[in-house]
C-alpha cells in the first residue's frame, strides 16, 4: 500500500540538487563581477570562475559523499563516531557560529542594498527586522517546507536571470570582451580565490544530507546543482563584462543590479528594472538566509535534542539581529562578509579533510556494514 | 451505543430541572397501543404536523395505528400502499400478525422492524411512517420519505458555456443519484456518517475503491468522526471542522455544485463529501494547482483551454497584486513608471488630496462594499447597485477629486480579474490577500510586497490538505502532473491520474491489453 511518504520530514535527492544553488546564489553574486574584474584583465575572469567552480564542485561532492556514507545519521552522530564526541560538539558549535554570522550577514546585506535601490529614508532597523521576521516564520515551519520553498523560488530566479541576460544582448559589445587571456598567473590565482569565496554555505550539506531518505545519488546531485550555480555565475559575469567592459565593472558596486538598470524591456511598460529585479533577487537571498538559519537550528538541535526547535529559533533571533546591525557602513559590511566567507570556507575545508582522514582510518569498514 | 440514548438523556435532564412539573412518559414500547401513541406524542411534544391515524385491520378485529409527519412524507404513497392495503385486507392471520402484515399486506419496498423508541422517533422525524399494532411490541418502519424539494437546476455559482447543465440540490439522495448516473462503477463507495448531535443529518463520504488512496479515505473518515456540533446548515461547517489549518486564508477543501466536477475528481483519486441539506459538495484533497482550474478547460480544445488557463493565471496575478503595485510604484518607485506616464499620473493626481495608499484603500473598500451589497440584494434591486457603483466609481469620485482616473482603471481591472477566478472560495481568499499586499505596499513599497509574497509561499509549503502538501505538484515536484497544471494537454495525453494524490491505479484509461488475449 502506498502512503503519503512525501508529507513527512524527508527529502529527495532532487531537492538537494536545487538546494545547493539556492544556498550558493545570494548576495555575493550581485557584487561578484566587480570583485573579479578588480583582479583580472578584460573578460579573463571566466578562467577564474571555471577553476574555482571546479574546486567548488569537487568540494560539494566530497561533502555530500562523506555525509552520504552515513545515511540518515545526523552530522553530530557520524562526527562523534569519526572524531569522538567532544570534538563533534565543538564542530557543531563552530558550524552554528557560521550559520548565525551568515544569516546576520545576509540580513545586513539585504538591508544595505535595499537602502541603495529601493528606499533611502526607511530606517535600516525596520528593513532588517521585517526581513528577519519573515526568515523566522520560514524556519519555524517544517524543514521539508524549506526545501519546497527552494523548489518554488529557484525557477523564478533562474528565469529572471535568463531574461536579464537575454535583454542585455542588445547592449553587449565585442570590444569589451577582447582581448582574451592577458591576465598573469597571480591575477588568476586571486580571481579564483575571490570567486571561490562567493560560493558560501556548502557546509549546510553536512547536515542536510541526513534528511535524504536514500542518499546514494546525493553527492552526484549536489555536484550537479553546484555546476548549475557555476554556470549562472559565469553567465552573469560575462554579461556584465560584455555590457559594461572591465574598467566600468570594476567601479560599479553591484554590477549585476546595474545591469537591470541599463536594460529596457521591449514595450517599455516598466523602466529602471533594477528595483523589480532586486526585489525578485530578495527571494534568492531569502532561501540562502533561511537555510543558513535552519541548518544552525538543526545542528544545535542535534546536541540539545530536548530543547524545542521554536525555542532555539527565538533565542537566536535577537543575536542575529544585533550582529546584523553591527557594521556601521557598507565597507564594514563588506569586511563582515569577507570574514563570513573565509570562516565558512576555512571551517568547511578543515572539517571535510578531518572527517575524510578519520573515515579512511577507522570508519570505512564499520560504516560499510551499516 | 454505550451512552444512554438521546431521548432518555433529554428526559433525565428535564426531570432533573423540573421534576415536579414534567409529565412523565416512558421510553419503552409497551403492548398497549394507546400507551405507545401517548408516549410518542409526548416525546415529540404533540406537534401539529404529526399525523396519527388509528385504523382497524380489514378482515380482523384488531386495532392499529400509523404515525407520520405530514410535510416529510409522500401522502399518496401512504394512502395507496399502506392504508388501503391494510384496510382492504381480507385474510385472517392467527399468529404473528405483524410478520404477515410486513410480508403480505404492505406494498412498500423498504420496511424495517424495530422495538426501540429512539429509533422509531428518529425514523418518524426522517419521513418514515411507523405502524403500531395493538398488543404487539414490534413496530414497522416504512420508508415513505417525500415532500417538497427543489428540482435539479443549473448551478448558479458555477456556470459553464459548454458542459452538463445539472447541479446538485438539497436532497442528499438526489445528489448521490446524480453521481451514480455519471459513474456506473461498482467500486463507487458511499460511506455514510451522521453529523449534527441534534439534527442527525446524513453525511456521505464518496470515493472510488481501487483508485483513491486508502490513507486519504481513512484520514477523512477519522476527521469526520470528530465532528461534534448541533446542526450543520451547510457543508462549509464540515469543511471548517475537518480542514488542516483554520488560520489559513486558502480553502483546503473545494466546494462545488457540479456533479460532473465531482465525478471527474473522484476519478482522479479524490474523495467527495456530501451533506444532507446543501447543494455544495466538498472535494478533498485539493492543492494550489487546482485553484484556477475550471471544468470549462476540459470542454474546450486544448490550445484555447491552455490559453484561457494562462489568462486566468494573469488575472489572478492582477487580482492579487495590481492595487499594491500601484501604491508601491506611485509612492515609492515612481522612477519605474515610464516618464510620460509618470507625468500624466502626476497630473491626474494633482487635485487628489490623499496619498496613493489612502486613495487605493478608499477605492478598494468602496468596491468591496458594492460587491457585498450586490450579493445580498435581490436580483431586481441588484441592478441599481450596478448603476450607483458605476456612477460613484466611474464619474463622481473622479470629478470630485477624491481619486485619480488611473486609480479607477486599477480598481476596475482588479475587480474584473478577481471575478475570473473560477472558484468563489478561492476568489474570497484572494480578496483577503489583496488587502495584505496593499498594506505592505503602503508601508514598505515593493520590498513589502515581496515579503508578503514570500510569507504566502512559506505558508503554502507548510499547508496540507488531508495530508497532501498544498504546494503539490509544484513542490514537491511531480513533473507528470504538469500536463494538466498551467497548460492543459490534449485529452489523449491525459491518460494518467495525478501522481501527487498517489492513487492505487494510476491509469485512467485501460491501455494495457488483458492477459491471455
Amino acid at each position: 500500500m502506498s502512503t503519503f511518504k512525501y508529507a513527512d520530514d524527508k527529502i529527495k535527492t532532487r531537492d538537494i540538487m536545487i538546494a545547493v544553488p539556492s544556498m550558493v546564489i545570494a548576495v555575493g553574486i550581485l557584487a561578484f563581477p566587480r570583485l573579479l574584474s578588480e583582479v583580472t584583465f578584460s573578460s579573463d575572469g571566466w578562467v577564474a570562475i571555471l577553476l574555482s567552480g571546479l574546486v567548488a564542485v569537487i568540494f560539494t561532492w566530497a561533502v555530500a559523499k562523506i555525509a552520504a556514507n552515513f545515511p540518515n545519521q545526523s552530522f553530530f552522530t557520524y562526527a562523534s563516531f569519526l572524531v569522538s564526541k567532544p570534538i563533534a560538539v565543538i564542530l557543531v558549535v563552530l558550524f552554528s557560529i557560521q550559520g548565525i554570522t551568515l544569516t546576520a550577514f545576509e540580513v545586513r546585506a539585504i538591508t544595505d542594498i535595499s537602502h541603495q535601490y529601493l528606499f533611502q529614508e526607511t530606517p535600516m532597523q525596520i528593513i532588517s527586522l521585517t526581513f528577519l521576521l519573515v526568515v523566522v516564520y520560514a524556519v519555524s515551519g517544517s524543514r521539508a517546507g524549506i526545501f519546497r520553498l527552494n523548489v518554488l523560488f529557484m525557477p523564478i530566479i533562474f528565469v529572471t536571470t535568463v531574461i536579464l541576460v537575454l535583454f542585455s544582448i542588445g547592449y553587449m559589445e565585442v570590444k569589451n570582451i577582447l582581448p582574451v587571456l592577458k591576465t598573469d598567473v597571480d591575477g588568476y590565482m586571486q580571481g579564483t580565490l575571490q570567486s571561490a569565496l562567493s560560493y558560501t554555505g556548502i557546509g549546510v550539506l553536512f547536515f542536510y544530507i541526513s534528511l535524504v531518505r536514500n542518499p546514494k545519488k546525493a553527492p552526484r546531485m549536489a555536484a550537479f546543482g553546484m555546476s548549475g550555480a557555476v554556470v549562472i555565475y559565469m553567465l552573469i559575469y560575462l554579461t556584465c563584462i560584455a555590457v559594461f567592459g572591465q574598467s566600468a565593472t570594476e567601479v560599479i558596486r553591484f554590477p549585476f543590479v546595474e545591469l537591470a538598470k541599463t536594460v529596457e524591456i521591449p514595450g517599455g511598460f516598466f523602466e529602471r528594472l533594477e528595483s523589480i529585479f532586486f526585489v525578485i533577487w530578495i527571494m534568492a537571498i531569502f532561501t540562502t538566509t533561511v537555510m543558513a538559519f535552519d541548518a544552525t537550528i538543526f545542528a544545535l538541535n542535534s546536541i540539545f535534542p530536548k530543547v524545542k526547535k521554536i525555542k532555539l529559533v527565538f533565542t537566536l533571533t535577537p543575536f542575529i539581529y544585533l550582529i546584523a546591525l553591527f557594521p556601521n557602513n557598507y565597507l564594514e559590511t563588506d569586511t563582515f562578509g569577507d570574514f563570513v566567507s573565509y570562516y565558512g570556507w576555512g571551517l568547511s575545508i578543515t572539517v571535510l579533510i578531518l572527517l575524510w582522514i578519520m573515515y579512511k582510518v577507522k570508519g570505512a569498514k564499520k560504516s560499510g556494514k551499516k | 451505543m454505550a451512552r444512554p440514548s438521546l431521548f432518555s438523556r433529554l428526559k433525565r435532564k428535564q426531570q432533573m430541572k423540573q421534576s415536579s412539573q414534567t409529565e412523565s412518559y416512558s421510553t419503552k414500547i409497551t403492548k398497549d397501543l394507546d400507551d405507545n401513541l401517548k408516549n410518542i406524542k409526548q416525546m415529540l411534544g404533540d406537534p401539529g404536523d404529526l399525523v396519527m391515524r388509528e385504523l382497524m385491520i380489514g378482515g380482523m378485529d384488531k386495532r392499529a395505528a400509523i404515525i407520520y409527519i405530514s410535510g416529510l412524507t409522500d401522502e399518496n404513497l401512504i394512502n395507496d400502499n399502506i392504508l388501503k392495503s391494510i384496510q382492504l385486507n381480507l385474510k385472517k392471520f392467527d399468529t404473528n400478525v405483524i410478520d404477515h402484515i410486513h410480508k403480505e399486506v404492505i406494498a412498500i419496498t423498504d420496511i424495517q422492524k424495530s422495538n426501540n423508541m429512539d429509533d422509531i422517533s428518529f425514523a418518524i422525524l426522517n419521513g418514515n411512517t411507523a405502524f403500531f399494532l395493538d398488543g404487539n411490541e414490534t413496530i414497522l418502519l416504512m420508508s415513505t420519505g417525500g415532500g417538497e424539494t427543489r428540482s435539479i437546476q443549473q448551478p448558479e455559482s458555477e456556470t459553464l458555456i459548454r458542459g452538463p447543465r445539472d447541479g446538485f440540490v438539497e436532497s442528499i439522495e438526489t445528489n448521490m443519484a446524480l453521481i451514480r448516473r455519471d459513474i456506473k462503477d461498482p467500486n463507487l463507495r458511499f460511506k455514510q456518517h451522521q453529523v449534527g448531535k441534534r439534527s442527525k443529518q446524513k453525511l456521505v463520504l464518496c470515493y472510488v475503491e481501487g483508485i483513491t488512496n486508502p490513507d486519504i479515505v481513512e484520514e477523512v473518515n477519522r476527521r469526520l468522526e470528530t465532528i461534534d456540533i448541533d446542526f450543520v446548515s451547510d457543508s462549509s461547517y464540515v469543511e471548517q471542522w475537518i480542514q488542516d489549518s483554520f488560520l489559513s486564508p486558502f480553502p483546503q477543501l473545494l466546494d462545488t455544485e457540479r456533479p460532473d466536477k465531482v465525478s471527474s475528481d473522484l476519478m482522479q483519486g479524490r474523495v467527495a463529501i456530501l451533506v444532507d441539506g446543501t447543494p455544495f459538495v466538498l472535494i478533498a484533497p485539493v492543492t494550489i494547482g487546482e485553484a484556477l482550474h475550471s471544468m470549462e478547460d476540459y470542454t474546450q480544445r486544448w490550445i484555447s483551454a491552455t490559453l484561457l488557463r494562462m489568462l486566468r493565471y494573469l488575472a489572478a496575478f492582477f487580482a492579487l497584486f495590481l492595487p499594491s503595485l500601484y501604491i508601491a510604484l506611485v509612492s515609492y518607485h515612481p522612477g519605474m513608471i515610464p516618464a510620460t506616464l509618470t507625468y500624466s499620473i502626476a497630473a491626474t493626481r494633482e487635485g487628489v488630496p490623499f496619498p496613493a495608499a489612502i486613495e487605493a484603500f478608499l477605492m478598494a473598500i468602496t468596491f468591496e462594499i458594492l460587491h457585498e451589497a450586490g450579493v445580498r440584494l435581490p436580483k431586481v434591486i441588484g441592478q441599481t447597485i450596478g448603476i450607483v457603483g458605476g456612477l460613484v466609481i466611474g464619474e463622481a469620485a473622479v470629478s470630485a477629486g477624491i481619486v485619480s482616473p488611473i486609480m479607477v482603471i486599477v480598481t476596475a481591472l482588479t475587480a474584473i480579474s478577481s471575478f475570473s477566478v473560477p472558484s468563489y472560495s478561492v476568489a474570497v481568499s484572494f480578496r483577503t490577500l489583496r488587502f495584505a499586499f496593499m498594506l505592505a505596499a503602503a508601508i514598505l513599497g515593493l520590498y513589502g510586497i515581496i515579503l508578503i509574497y514570500i510569507m504566502i509561499n512559506i505558508h503554502i509549503v507548510n499547508l496540507k490538505s488531508i495530508g497532501v502538501p498544498y504546494s503539490a505538484p509544484f513542490a514537491p515536484t511531480f513533473l507528470k502532473d504538469f500536463r494538466d497544471l498551467v497548460i492543459r494537454s490534449p485529452i489523449t495525453k491525459l491518460t494518467k491520474r495525478p501522481t501527487h494524490l498517489k492513487p492505487l491505479d494510476d491509469q485512467s484509461k485501460d491501455v494495457e491489453p488483458e492477459k491471455g488475449q
